[in-house]
């Protein structure tokens, strides 16, 4: 114990502002790729619902497909395959891309049940008071399905900040790549690991706390109704 | 097209090479598992026993788990403790690590399935004589079973995907046997579209038996709540 200390003492002054600026691009990484993975995963969620039965497909097949296979091997194909059809990526946006594809399928699972958790009563209301479909679903199904959408969107959240690891493996530059880089040149890969899980904890943390109180509340609220 | 050719001429190999290796992902999936599953049992029934002090180390133990990517996890594993003398091969490592890792998912799952079972169903068997142990083993658990079964079966396929991580320790797995393929051949579309329809097929299977299972127990559970409303 005090050997780690020592360790601590004698090189935290080096790594942390390292580790730091990295976890600078974790958290752009995450960001990134969550905006992506909402947007295409929202669409993949309308598409699943709406009465076109070759859209119903594609998102169903879609959503099948990119929850069967690990993010890292669709990190792989994108960083890796695609290049020999001369689709070169720089592993950071091959990262936000392969993470973004790969969440989309599970946004659309999140937002689809929400969609479907508003009762049917809401959209022949608002069609019959002359909203078009398109609109009913922007002003009074999407605003109510939000609600219920919250809780497991932070949840994906934080689970994708921890994958965001995973993009060092294609050498993305992020938290867990500099950590492998200091652990290799400095020859102490358990306090270097130790002080980046610390860093992923001190990130997740206040958002798992916050979900949580926000889960509890909507379950309150619910249980008023 | 050049591709398919390249892909056609090469897959015996590629499958001589992966399907052995598929083989080591299951293999290390299982042992995972189960590992999981001991872990998460014991951390939930040690939450059970209402210790202030017990408590807080659990509930620590499951928030870093949970707030820590399981790749971190692996690297203090496989390359860290080398450094205080503690050395596991790869497999070992990757085991230990999902297996610690999934043990703080499950916790959490088997905790509010024990929670959900009425608190008159311990008093009851406490009542006719049952030790605690005895109740929570033969009333309470196999209560809170249908509870569990299904985020457990989505764990475990979540588990299966997650194997593709130790690639990065060196457990001969498919991910890892892929990225040796593609060095020695440089055929890297044809090999990871190959890799990702083989993890697609295991998880299809897997979750095809997740469903079948569940709707077993859906079954089961339904003739159950009837004669529960019987007594």
């Amino acid at each position: 114990m005090s050997d780690l200390l020592a360790v601590y003492q004698e090189h935290f002054a080096e790594w942390f502002p390292q580790l730091i600026e990295a976890a600078g691009n974790t958290l752009r990484m995450t960001v990134l790729a969550f905006i992506l993975a909402v947007i295409l995963g929202l669409l993949l969620a309308l598409a699943k619902l709406s009465p076109i039965a070759p859209l119903r497909w594609f998102a169903s097949g879609y959503i099948e497909v990119l929850r069967g296979i690990p993010v890292l091997a669709v990190l792989f194909l994108i960083y890796f395959g695609l290049a020999d059809f001369g689709i070169i990526f720089d592993a950071f946006p091959a990262a936000v891309i392969g993470l973004g594809l790969s969440g989309a399928a599970y946004m659309a699972e999140i937002f689809r049940a929400g969609i479907e958790s508003i009762h049917r009563g809401q959209m022949e209301a608002a069609l019959t008071v002359g909203l078009t479909p398109m609109a009913a679903m922007r002003w009074v199904i999407l605003p109510q399905a939000l609600r219920v959408v919250l809780p497991p969107l932070a949840n994906f959240g934080i689970a994708l900040l921890k994958d965001t690891s995973v993009a060092s493996i294609i050498s993305a530059p992020e938290l867990m790549l500099r950590a492998r880089d200091l652990a290799s040149s400095s020859f102490l890969p358990l306090e270097v690991f130790l002080l980046a899980a610390a860093i992923y904890l001190v990130m997740s943390l206040p958002v798992a706390f916050l979900t949580r109180r926000l889960e509890a509340r909507f379950s309150r609220g619910q249980a008023h109704v | 097209m050049l591709f398919w050719d390249r892909l056609i001429e090469n897959l015996p190999y590629f499958l001589e090479v992966l399907i052995p290796a598929a083989g080591m992902t299951v293999r290390i999936a299982a042992g995972a598992f189960v590992l999981a599953i001991v872990v998460g049992l014991i951390l939930a029934l040690l939450q059970t026993m209402k210790i202030s002090l017990v408590n807080l180390i659990v509930r620590t133990y499951i928030e870093i788990v949970r707030g820590t990517p399981v790749l971190a996890q692996l690297f203090i594993l496989y390359f860290g403790l080398t450094q205080v003398g503690i050395r596991f091969t790869p497999i070992q490592a990757a085991i230990i690590g999902l297996g610690f890792n999934g043990g703080a998912y499950l916790a959490e799952v088997f905790r509010s399935g024990i929670e959900s079972i009425h608190r008159g169903q311990m008093e009851s068997a406490l009542t006719v004589g049952m030790t605690p142990i005895a109740a929570m083993r033969w009333v309470i658990l196999p209560q809170a079973m249908t509870v569990v079964v299904p985020p457990t079966t989505n764990y475990s396929i979540a588990l299966l995907k997650d194997t593709a991580v130790v690639s990065a320790v060196a457990a001969p797995e498919i991910m890892f046997k892929a990225r040796n393929l593609v060095t020695e051949t440089y055929l890297s579309a044809q090999i990871y579209l190959l890799v990702a329809l083989m993890y697609l097929c295991m998880s299809l299977v897997l979750s095809w038996i997740s469903r079948r299972l569940e709707r077993r127990l859906a079954v089961s559970s339904a003739t159950g709540d009837r004669s529960a409303t019987f007594a």
